[in-house]
């Protein structure tokens, strides 16, 4: 892993997780999504991004998985350095964050456990490995009783817990969740919240993208405001 | 890898192919199908060879070589009349006039110079040095009087007691020859000259034209085999392809969530090389049992029905034509499933944010 630029034990310190430096992002149809962003997160931070729709929070998300790369600037994101780093290094990038969609997407033919489980497969973990990790995993956000279950006999809420515990089961050092809270009530949003913050507390860094202001106010955390591309406002304990 | 990985990857194709078996076993069909066609054009291709072999071992060339019958009865051209009087003046410079008053001509008025073999043992040697031609596969030496019985016993009644009479009244009217048979066909004409410059060969007799013919068909045979096989290659590709295009969409959901939590490329692809290859190998053992019942049902009709056993056996093929199914059947699941997931990774199964 040569792109990798800084240690675990580094990554622990103040020094930034991601950082993006005069980051630009112009799409072949003319689209300006990202302009000259200059942002750093450092490692243990739980983060929001908020923005209207168009405002470049997708773009800005798929740049820091390297979904797509930038125009201009440079972009670090947990030791590699994603302007320089080939194609065929994504997955190693990918392996060190864990990323809950909105959706869900969990498969509908596999039940909890194999779902979760199958985020450990692709890493190549061995069978006894995966048993352990993903019990713990659907422990950690309650639904260890529900391994055996299908997506389908599960709330919205419950299925966001599997694609909760789905990201932490390879122990990321990074949670990626891209408005993780749009499908569920609001009373499973606070709950799903509760869980990425209790998931922050023991180190690992949350960047959430959410429209909920309420959910940005009530749990004070950084805010990152984002307008037409840019940075409009990047404020610590939930105002904006 | 490790062997867990393996295990899952090799589990997940074969998964693949049972979801998706409505799609598997359309392709196992045209494969099947395609397989069969092939079979059946190498079994053609070998019964045809067998054939031609056959014809081949029949298609002897018949030299006749200059002894006493080809004397008393063969038309002498300019060139065997200088060689017997070339023989003649050897035999005056060795012999001098004792030689030539020594040769005396016989009842029929023929002398020893008058030929070139005149005994058994010459025609062997003249045999031994045909054998010895690169194209020439065999030599049966034919004495006149086997060649006079051969003759008689093709003619009808009666018609043998015009050369029965000849025999009786001046002597056996065929000459001595060479049956020779070649091994390639088609270097026969230059052969055929060989044999034909040859000292002590008066004449040649064969089938120019089924020489010929043999050789059209052979070419005709191999290059027809070349393009069916090539065709139904190509269409088992496509098939397959095909196949695993729909798996692959069928779960474009899991490759997106693969490659969210990192899986590489070849991870991704190797559930559908799999699927690929266990296309392949069950449409291999189908198509070979199938032909395998079809061509036994044809040939013992062909055999009741016209009563010739010349046929390939199926149980010589048999080996050879399991070891090419499977080799297009894994060459096409291989191929075919690396060329789709790797066009869909390179264009769209990154995207996983875009479902």
């Amino acid at each position: 892993m040569e792109e990798r630029l800084i240690d675990s034990e580094n990554r622990a310190s103040a020094k930034p997780i991601i950082e993006f430096r005069g980051v630009s992002k112009t799409y072949p149809t003319g689209t300006h999504a990202i302009e000259d962003v200059n942002i750093r997160i450092t490692a243990g931070e739980f983060v929001f991004v908020v923005g209207s729709s168009g405002a470049g929070k997708s773009t800005f998300m798929k740049l820091i998985m390297r979904e797509e790369k930038a125009n201009t600037g440079i972009i670090t994101v947990n030791g590699f350095n994603l302007t320089s780093m080939p194609r065929k290094q994504v997955p190693m990038l990918r392996r060190t964050m864990g990323i809950v969609f909105q959706d869900f997407r969990l498969i509908p033919t596999m039940n909890v456990f194999q779902n979760v489980a199958f985020a450990m497969h692709v890493v190549g973990a061995s069978d006894r490995d995966v048993r352990r990790e993903v019990s713990k995993a659907l422990s950690k956000v309650g639904l260890g009783h529900k391994a055996r279950s299908m997506p389908a006999q599960l709330s919205g809420g419950e299925q966001q817990r599997v694609g909760l515990a789905r990201a932490l089961v390879n122990s990321p050092d990074l949670i990626i969740a891209d408005e993780p809270t749009g499908n569920v009530d609001p009373n499973m949003s606070y709950e799903i919240v509760s869980l990425l913050t209790e998931i922050n507390k023991r180190g690992t860094t949350v960047l959430m993208v959410t429209h909920d202001h309420n959910l940005v106010r009530d749990f004070q955390h950084r805010v990152i405001m984002l307008e037409r591309g840019k940075i409009v406002a990047d404020n610590a304990g939930g105002s904006f | 890898m490790k062997i867990s990985g393996i295990k899952y990857l090799t589990g997940e194709g074969v998964k693949n192919a049972w979801v998706n078996r409505l799609m598997t076993l359309a392709s196992i069909g045209v494969l099947v199908a395609c397989m069969v066609i092939i079979g059946l054009a190498i079994l053609i291709s070998e019964n045809v060879n067998k054939a031609i072999g056959n014809l081949e071992q029949q298609n002897v060339v018949m030299a006749y070589m200059k002894d006493y019958s080809w004397a008393l009865y063969g038309e002498k051209d300019t060139t065997s009349e200088a060689q017997s009087s070339e023989a003649t003046s050897d035999a005056v410079a060795e012999g001098g006039e004792d030689a030539v008053a020594e040769e005396e001509a016989d009842v029929n008025g023929i002398k020893p110079s008058d030929y070139v073999i005149h005994n058994d043992d010459e025609a062997k040697a003249l045999c031994d040095k045909i054998a010895k031609l690169p194209n020439v596969a065999s030599v049966t030496y034919v004495t006149g009087d086997e060649g006079l019985e051969s003759v008689k016993k093709s003619m009808l009644e009666g018609q043998e007691s015009y050369f029965t009479f000849l025999d009786e009244e001046y002597g056996n009217p065929l000459p001595g020859s060479a049956k020779v048979t070649m091994k390639d066909m088609s270097q026969f004409d230059s052969t055929l000259e060989q044999i034909k410059q040859m000292d002590g060969i008066s004449a040649i007799q064969s089938q120019d034209d089924l020489a010929d013919k043999i050789t059209a068909i052979k070419r005709g045979i191999t290059i027809a085999g070349f393009w069916i096989i090539v065709i139904l290659m190509v269409i088992s590709l496509v098939i397959v392809s095909n196949t695993i295009r729909v798996t692959m969409y069928n779960r474009k959901l899991e490759i997106s969530i693969m490659k969210a939590v990192g899986a590489t490329d070849s991870f991704v692809r190797i559930p559908f090389v799999v699927e690929g290859i266990l296309i392949g190998v069950i449409s291999a053992l189908i198509a070979e049992g199938l032909l395998y019942f079809c061509y036994r049902v044809a040939t013992e009709t062909i055999i009741s029905t016209l009563g010739t056993n010349d046929i390939v056996r199926y149980g010589d093929v048999a080996v050879m034509l399991l070891l090419i199914f499977i080799g297009i059947g894994v060459f096409a699941g291989v191929l075919g499933s690396v060329i789709m997931i790797s066009k869909y990774l390179r264009r769209e199964g990154s995207e996983f944010a875009a479902i």
